[in-house]
């Protein structure tokens, strides 16, 4: 069987599927239900310094090819995380990227100052593009990212990846700032903002208006986003995240430039995704008579299959 | 752990929660509005209690899966009654008979592991809220003493000819105008339906004991992780899909 783990910041990944950040939770309802070693790395809901209750009801409706949600960054704040939560995520049999996300990047370097210290804690996402909280999304501005990136790289030892949004602001340039303020990666892209109307009512779906969007109908823009920022950063190391449900979506994304691929809503519409889709790119890297997964690696940017990527 | 949680973690348990397993549409009866559909397939779930729903999806379809409760539960098989209105709903009233869905679940917590018990109960429903209250009807007969199930227009009834249905375009009144003459004092009520109808019965009866409703919200993932049918209750934040569908009316402040 081909070879799907790979290796980035010196730790290895069973695969390149990484569960996107909010559709798994903290990951205590999937442990003992679905094969987590499967999975390249589980990324928790975003934490606050605070508790937050998350935005009221109606909070997800349905798109065509997706769904709107404006869930809130409801989570237990930094205590419950890291007294009750943590501790029990610490012998995952996969890697765990811990999201995060303050109000200020003071606040933000509080926060991970407060984690750093656990050795549970190796790899930390900066949410900086959540669509659903008020006050403008932080990855749209270059000072912001920066600030923020600098603020947590200074708390933090562990790999720090920067959660980039693809609606808003320069994306280029949101990544270089995160990247020269020393983070090891970007995550791109988080659900893009949209709306949907009840019209036969007359009235926004959702309660808080504005939803993030995500699943199939969003692939397209996360492609483009990550083939991109690939081209202009050819050393980074991104998980290229959006639409990703099947394996040929899987496939597009590592090709795209992807070093990791998150999956978000895809996990909502199938808990098993994660695992199926790993085991599904073995086969077709057999099928296809490939050693490796590395040999997909961004290899839409170079004249595509069997020519090597010059980089 | 309490007794309840104990028959919620048993139950939701029996079936399969995290994969998706095949059921076909075997029988179906149709009327203008609504449709019964019983689906079978040899993992499809053989126990749930009352008040549980599962997840079904058909295809490569691109939308998130659709929540339906259970109407009735039996060896390989399950009934539902749906509205026919909507992507999968639709597909369900109208596909050719043999035609394979997917489905996982169930979910949330039966509705007996979340009232009191030594209490009788008059079931409200509106429109496709009857699925789990006949569910209840069926599983706990001792406890179930009067249906008021409440639809619009009179297409129901071909559906349900052995169930008393109150029909509002015959007889001008909706469940709940109909509950206020069948309810006494002493009797408690369980509640699945539209907002509107929820509404007027937490307005209505919210000093009474023993009042609970069944909430609606579109669902996500199913298994608790995703949070998109949250609610805020007086003890905190509680999933629709876990901790629910149902609720204390006093847990629920905001329904008004």
């Amino acid at each position: 069987m081909a070879d799907v783990t790979i290796t980035r910041w010196g730790e290895r990944f069973s695969s390149p599927v990484v569960l996107a950040s909010g559709p798994a939770g903290f990951g205590l309802e999937l442990v003992g239900n679905i094969d987590l070693s499967r999975i390249g790395a589980l990324t928790t809901k975003t934490v606050t310094p605070k508790a937050r209750a998350g935005n009221p009801q109606p909070r997800l409706v349905d798109c065509p090819a997706g769904a709107l949600n404006s869930i809130g960054l409801d989570n237990p704040g930094l205590v419950a995380f890291r007294e009750q939560i943590l501790p029990r995520l610490a012998e995952l049999p996969t890697q765990l990227f811990v999201s995060l996300t303050a109000s200020t990047a003071e606040a933000v370097g509080h926060l991970v100052a407060q984690l750093s210290e656990l050795p549970a804690l190796r790899t930390i996402e900066l949410n900086l593009s959540c669509p659903n909280v008020s006050g403008g999304v932080i990855g749209a501005d270059e000072d912001l990212v920066r600030a923020y990136a600098r603020a947590a790289r200074a708390a933090f030892e562990g790999v720090l990846l920067a959660k980039l949004p693809g609606d808003a602001g320069n994306l280029l340039v949101s990544v270089g700032a995160a990247l020269d303020a020393g983070a090891d990666g970007v995550t791109l892209i988080n659900s893009l903002r949209g709306m949907r109307i009840d019209w036969q009512a007359g009235r926004p779906f959702l309660k808080s208006v504005f939803g993030g969007l995500s699943g199939p109908a969003i692939l397209p823009i996360a492609l483009a986003r990550v083939y991109e920022v690939r081209r202009a950063f050819p050393q980074a190391v991104i998980v290229g995240t959006g639409g990703v449900v099947n394996l040929g979506s899987l496939v597009e994304m590592l090709m795209a430039g992807a070093d990791l691929v998150g999956i978000g809503f895809g996990l909502m519409a199938d808990p098993q995704v994660g695992c199926r889709l790993s085991v599904e790119l073995a086969r077709w890297l057999d099928e296809r008579g490939m050693q490796s997964v590395n040999e997909i690696f961004g290899v839409a940017q170079g004249g595509g299959l069997g020519v090597h990527r010059s980089s | 752990m309490g007794r309840r949680e104990k028959a919620n973690r048993s139950a939701t348990r029996s079936g399969s929660p995290f994969s998706w397993v095949e059921g076909r549409v075997v029988r179906r009866e149709r009327s203008a509005r609504y449709a019964r559909v019983a689906l079978e397939g040899e993992q499809l779930p053989t126990s749930v209690g009352a008040g549980q729903f599962i997840l079904l999806r058909y295809g490569e379809d691109p939308c998130l899966p659709r929540a339906f409760s259970v109407m009735s539960v039996g060896e390989g098989g399950l009934e539902l009654f749906v509205k026919s209105e909507g992507r999968v709903r639709e597909k369900l009233s109208a596909c050719p008979i043999g035609t394979p869905f997917e489905v996982r679940g169930p979910y949330g917590a039966p509705y007996a592991t979340k009232i009191s018990m030594d209490r009788s109960y008059v079931l409200v429903a509106g429109g496709s809220g009857v699925a789990p209250m006949l569910c209840f009807a069926q599983q706990h007969p001792n406890l179930a003493v009067i249906g008021v199930y409440g639809f619009r227009t009179a297409d129901a009834c071909d559906l349900h000819p052995n169930v008393p249905l109150v029909i509002e375009e015959v007889t001008g009144l909706s469940a709940t105008d109909r509950l206020r003459s069948v309810w006494e004092p002493g009797l408690g009520i369980l509640a699945c339906g539209p907002d509107a109808m929820l509404r007027i019965l937490a307005e209505t009866y919210r000093d009474q004991p023993d009042v609970y409703v069944s909430l609606e919200a579109r669902v996500g993932c199913g298994i608790g992780t995703c949070l998109g049918c949250r609610v805020a209750t007086v003890d905190g934040p509680k999933r629709i899909c876990a901790e629910g569908p149902l609720f204390a009316i006093e847990e629920l402040p905001w329904l008004t």
